[in-house]
C-alpha cells in the first residue's frame, strides 16, 4: 500500500489508499434444520487520487500490478469528476476498543451450536416455522493518504438471530442479538418472541382508521430510512430534503432525541475514524424534537461550506462491496434515546392500535418526502391494552414528518435497528388500512 | 485457468466439489443532477469453492490466492460440521457433464465502446430531464458488469461463460414548493450496447411523468379493481408468486410447500406463468447456471394449475423433480442460490381497450417501485397510476402501495391482456443481488386489491 501511495504521490496532487480484509462465518437454520454454512475470506484495495481538482478512482482485489492499478485511477481522471476537498490528517484520534480477541478462537462448532440452540427452543415452545442463524465477522481496515494519515482499525462483530414464521401467512417475527464477541442470545428476547407468537395465533380483524402504532425493531426501518434521507447532506445539497431549512426548528415530538455516536464501543462497529480518515465524534441530529444537524462526508461538507462530521462511509443501502463504493454520507451508529416503559407497559397504554413487528415495502414510496406505506408483516391488534390477535391484509401509511410529531412514548430497551439502535416507538394517530 | 482450478479440486477430499473463478469487470458512470459523480472501469476477481462430504454441503469464497489453502480446508471442515449437525444428508441431483466454451454474441459489444462515448451518451440523456424547470435533480447511472466465469467440478464439467449486463437506471426528481416526487427509469439488457442507445424518448416520457406527478392526487386507501401494466404484472409474478417457485425457499416453509404441490389449483383458469432463462436477447438470459446445469424453460402455472418449480441440484433431489438450471450467484463473493431467470405471465386475448371496458371503475397502475413478500403476503409500490371511470382513464394518482395475499390474488386475476413486455433492468435482492432478474407480462386485471395510500 505504501509503495502504491508513493507512486501516486509523484503523479497526483493528493492520493488515498483504502484497504479492507475480512473473514466472515455464517450459519443458517431454516425450518429448524441446519441449512447453510458459508465462509468468506475477502480483501481488496481502493485508490482515490485528486489532480487539478479532478477525482480518479480505482479498486481491485489483488495488488498484482501497482502501475496498472494506478493507471486505472489516472484514466478515470479523464471523466472530469470534480473533487474540491482535501484528504484529512487527524492528529489525535479517540481511543476505542473495537476488537474482542475471543472471536478468533471460536470454533465453528460453537457458532452452529448456538443457532441450533435458539432453533430448538423456539421449535419446542411454538408450532411456528423456525429460522435462526449466527455469524462472526473480523475486519481490518487501513487508510493512508498523502497528507500523512496512516490509520488502521481491527474490529470484531458477532450475532445470533431467531425468528418464528406464522405458517398460515409466512410473516415473521424475529430478534437479533449482536456484540463485539459471540454470546448466547438472552432468554428474555426468546421469551418475547414466544409470547408474541402465541398471541398471534388468533386472527384479529380491526376496522380501518387512525390509531396508535407501536413501531418495533424490524419495522423501524420505515421511519429511520426516511429520517436518514432527510438529514443527509447529500439530499440537502440536492434540494430533495424537506427539512433542509429547518435547523433549529422543531420537526418531531419533543420526546425524540436522535444521536449518532460512533465512539460508543459498548456496541459492535464503533469507529474512531470514518472511511475517509476523518475523526469520528458524537453528533446530535435531533434533540427533544428540534433538528440540530445534518451529517456530512468530505465531498458534501465542501459543497455546503460545512465541515465533515466524519460520516463518509463506503456502504450502500443494501450493504455492498466497500472497495467498489466511494464514500458517501451515511449514518452507521444511530441511537434513539430510549424511554422508561417496558414493552408490555407500552402495550397496556394503547387503547386501540397496531404493534408493527415487521413491514413489507419500507423501500418503496417517496422516501425523500418522508412518505411511507407498508404492509404489516406481521402486525398485532391491541384493544384496551390487550393483544387481541394478529392482523392480516393491513397497511400502515403516513409521512414521518407527521408520524414522528405524534410520538407519545418510547420503550426502555434498545434493539438493533436500521443503521443503529432504537427502542420501540409508540406513535398516535397513524392511518391504518384494512380489508374491513 | 482450468488447470489451476482442477489442481485445487484435486486437493479436496470430498464426495463432490466444484470451484468457480470469476473475473468481474465493472464500468460505472453516475450523475447526481448536473454533477458527474463517478467514472470508473475496474477489474476484480475471486473464487468460490463448494464441497459435499458425508452429506454436508459448505461453501467458501476467497479473493487472494494465498488464502486458497485455508479456504479449501475450511470448506471441507465446514462440510463435515454440517454433516454432523444436519438431520438428513444433502443430495445433488444428477446432471449432465458439460464441457463448453460459451461466449455470447452481442448487438454491439459494450467492451468496444470507448468510456468517453459512454459518458457522453449518459450526459446527453441526463440533460433531458435537467432542461426542465421543475426537475430539481436526477440520480442516473450507467453500469456495465462483465462476469467472465470459469466453472469446474469434480465430476468433470468444465464451463466457460461470459455474461455482460448493461444498464442505465436512476430516478428523476421533480419539486414544487415543499413537495418532491420521483420517477424511476431503466434501460439496458444482456445482449449488448444497442439497448443503451436511442433512449431519448424514454427519458422525455419519464421526465413528463415526473412533472405530472406534482399535480397528482394521493390515492385514497381502500379496495379497488385494478389494471396493472406489464411491469407491475411482472413484479407481481416475480414477488408474490415467483419466489415460492424457488426450491430453496419453499423447501423450508412446510405449510406453503403443502399448498404448492405440483398439480395444485392456485389461480384462475386464464392464468399461465413461465420462467424461461433461455429466451434469447432478454435480460434474464444465460446458458448454464453456477452449478454447471444447463438452463431450461419451466412452465410454472398452466391454466391456474401449478406445473413446475425452479431448482438447484440439491432442491431438485429433495423434491424429486427435474433439474431446471436456476442456481445462480451474484458474483465470486457468493455461493449460488435458486433464482428466477425470466419470469412472466403469458399473454391472453384482451386488448388494453377491452380491459378498460371490463374494469369500468377502478385504478390503472403503472411501473413498480419496490416489492417484497413474506409468505403469502406481498406488498409493492406503483410509481404512479390513474383513476379509471366508466372505462376511461381519468386523473393521475400517486403514493400507491398494493398489498395482498398470494392465493387470493392469483384467483382474483380476472382478465389478461394480449401484449407482452419484459424488463430491461433488474435488481432482485435475496441476500445477493441479481441484476439480470428479468420479469414481465401483459396488462392484467385484478379485482379487490388493497391499496394503501398516505
Amino acid at each position: 500500500m505504501e509503495k502504491l501511495l508513493a507512486m501516486a504521490r509523484k503523479v497526483c496532487d493528493q492520493a488515498e489508499v483504502y484497504s479492507v480484509e475480512y473473514v466472515a462465518d455464517m450459519v443458517s437454520y431454516q425450518n429448524a434444520k441446519l441449512d447453510k454454512i458459508d465462509t468468506n475470506f475477502l480483501s481488496g484495495y481502493s485508490l482515490r487520487i485528486i489532480k487539478d481538482g479532478r477525482l480518479g478512482f480505482a479498486y481491485t482485489r489483488n495488488l498484482r500490478d501497482r502501475q496498472e492499478f494506478l493507471q486505472n485511477a489516472l484514466d478515470s481522471l479523464k471523466g472530469g469528476v470534480r473533487a474540491e476537498y482535501v484528504f484529512p490528517f487527524a492528529k489525535k484520534l479517540p481511543s476505542i476498543r473495537t476488537y474482542d480477541p475471543s472471536i478468533k478462537n471460536l470454533s465453528g462448532e460453537s457458532i452452529v451450536a448456538e443457532a441450533g440452540r435458539v432453533s430448538d427452543i423456539l421449535k419446542s415452545q411454538t408450532d411456528g416455522e423456525i429460522a435462526s442463524g449466527s455469524f462472526t465477522y473480523r475486519e481490518k481496515i487501513k487508510i493512508i493518504n498523502t497528507k500523512g494519515a496512516d490509520l488502521s482499525a481491527r474490529s470484531s462483530y458477532a450475532g445470533v438471530y431467531g425468528g418464528i414464521i406464522f405458517p398460515d401467512s409466512g410473516s415473521r417475527i424475529s430478534r437479533f442479538y449482536q456484540g463485539k464477541r459471540f454470546r448466547r442470545m438472552p432468554q428474555g428476547l426468546l421469551d418475547e418472541l414466544i409470547m408474541l407468537y402465541k398471541h398471534g395465533v388468533k386472527i384479529a380483524e380491526p376496522k380501518a382508521g387512525r390509531m396508535k402504532v407501536l413501531f418495533m425493531p424490524d419495522s423501524l426501518i420505515t421511519l429511520l430510512w426516511r429520517m436518514q434521507s432527510g438529514t443527509s447532506s447529500k439530499n440537502v445539497y440536492e434540494k430533495v430534503s424537506p427539512i433542509s431549512k429547518k435547523i433549529g426548528r422543531k420537526i418531531f415530538s419533543e420526546r425524540l432525541t436522535i444521536v449518532d455516536d460512533p465512539l460508543d464501543d459498548r456496541y459492535p462497529g464503533a469507529r474512531a475514524f470514518d472511511d475517509e480518515g476523518v475523526a469520528c465524534k458524537p453528533l446530535t441530529l435531533v434533540k427533544n424534537g428540534v433538528l440540530k444537524s445534518f451529517y456530512y462526508d468530505l465531498k458534501y461538507a465542501k459543497k455546503l461550506k460545512a465541515k465533515s462530521t466524519g460520516h463518509g462511509y463506503r456502504s450502500g443501502p443494501w450493504g455492498g462491496d466497500p472497495i467498489s463504493l466511494r464514500p458517501d454520507p451515511a449514518l452507521a451508529h444511530l441511537f434513539i434515546r430510549p424511554g422508561k416503559r417496558s414493552f408490555m407497559e407500552l402495550v397496556k397504554s394503547m387503547d386501540r392500535g397496531i404493534i408493527l413487528e415487521g413491514v413489507l415495502g419500507p423501500h418503496s414510496g417517496n422516501i425523500p418526502n418522508g412518505d411511507y406505506s407498508v404492509g404489516a408483516s406481521p402486525g398485532f391488534y391491541v384493544e384496551d391494552g390487550e393483544i387481541a390477535g394478529r392482523v392480516k391484509d393491513v397497511m400502515v401509511a403516513g409521512n414521518i414528518y407527521q408520524t414522528l410529531k405524534n410520538v407519545i412514548d418510547l420503550g426502555d430497551a434498545l434493539y438493533p435497528a436500521f443503521g443503529g439502535w432504537a427502542p420501540a416507538v409508540l406513535c398516535d394517530d397513524v392511518s391504518v388500512a384494512t380489508k374491513k | 485457468m482450468f488447470d489451476e482450478l482442477n489442481r485445487f479440486l484435486g486437493r479436496i477430499e470430498a464426495d463432490y466439489a466444484d470451484i468457480r473463478y470469476e473475473v468481474m469487470k465493472e464500468t460505472t458512470i453516475s450523475f447526481s443532477g448536473k454533477e458527474l459523480n463517478q467514472v470508473s472501469a475496474d477489474s476484480t476477481d475471486g473464487y468460490v469453492v463448494r464441497v459435499l462430504k458425508d452429506g454436508g454441503l459448505a461453501s467458501v469464497s476467497f479473493t487472494k490466492e494465498s488464502d486458497a489453502e485455508r479456504s479449501l480446508q475450511a470448506a471441507v471442515e465446514n462440510a463435515r460440521l454440517f454433516a454432523r449437525n444436519a438431520p438428513k444428508p444433502i443430495r445433488l441431483a444428477r446432471t449432465e457433464i458439460v464441457k463448453d466454451n460459451f461466449l455470447p454474441e452481442f448487438k454491439e459489444d459494450p467492451r468496444k465502446v470507448p468510456l468517453a462515448e459512454k459518458l457522453e451518451i449518459l450526459r446527453k440523456y441526463n440533460d433531458v430531464p435537467l432542461s426542465q424547470k421543475k426537475i430539481v435533480t436526477t440520480n442516473i447511472a450507467y453500469q456495465e458488469v462483465l462476469r467472465e466465469k470459469y466453472f469446474a467440478s469434480s465430476e468433470g464439467s468444465q464451463i466457460r461463460e461470459d455474461l455482460i449486463t448493461t444498464s442505465i437506471t436512476g430516478t428523476i426528481t421533480s419539486k414544487q414548493g415543499n413537495m418532491t416526487q420521483n420517477i424511476r427509469m431503466g434501460a439496458g439488457g444482456s445482449n449488448g450496447f444497442a439497448g443503451i442507445r436511442n433512449q431519448e424518448r424514454h427519458f422525455e416520457e419519464k421526465t413528463a411523468r415526473a412533472i405530472e406527478l406534482l399535480n397528482a392526487q394521493p390515492v385514497k386507501s381502500g379496495q379497488y379493481d385494478c389494471i396493472l401494466n406489464p411491469d407491475l404484472a411482472g413484479v407481481f409474478a416475480h414477488e408474490a408468486f415467483g419466489h415460492f417457485s424457488e426450491g430453496d425457499i419453499i423447501e423450508n416453509l412446510p405449510a406453503m410447500r403443502e399448498k404448492m404441490k405440483i398439480g395444485a389449483k392456485l389461480g384462475s383458469d386464464i392464468l399461465n406463468i413461465a420462467d424461461n432463462a433461455t429466451l434469447p436477447d432478454q435480460l434474464g438470459f444465460y446458458k448454464y447456471d453456477d452449478e454447471g446445469v444447463k438452463a431450461r424453460p419451466v412452465q410454472l402455472i398452466r391454466k391456474g394449475v401449478l406445473t413446475g418449480r425452479l431448482h438447484s441440484r440439491s432442491t431438485a433431489a429433495e423434491f424429486d423433480e427435474p433439474l431446471s438450471g436456476h442456481c445462480v450467484a451474484e458474483d465470486y463473493r457468493f455461493s449460488p442460490i435458486v433464482r428466477m431467470g425470466t419470469i412472466f405471465i403469458e399473454p391472453g386475448d384482451n386488448s388494453f381497450e377491452a380491459l378498460l371496458q371490463m374494469l369500468g371503475d377502478g385504478l390503472y397502475l403503472l411501473y413498480a417501485k419496490g416489492g417484497q413478500t413474506a409468505g403469502e403476503n406481498f406488498t409493492f409500490g406503483a410509481n404512479y397510476g390513474y383513476l379509471v371511470r366508466g372505462g376511461k382513464i381519468a386523473e393521475m394518482i400517486r403514493d400507491i402501495n398494493i398489498s395482498g395475499n398470494l392465493y387470493q390474488t392469483l384467483n382474483d386475476i380476472t382478465a389478461v391482456g394480449n401484449d407482452l413486455e419484459l424488463s430491461k433492468t433488474g435488481g432482485c435482492g435475496k441476500g445477493q443481488t441479481n441484476i439480470r432478474s428479468c420479469l414481465g407480462g401483459p396488462h392484467i386485471m385484478i379485482k379487490n386489491l388493497v391499496v394503501g395510500g398516505v
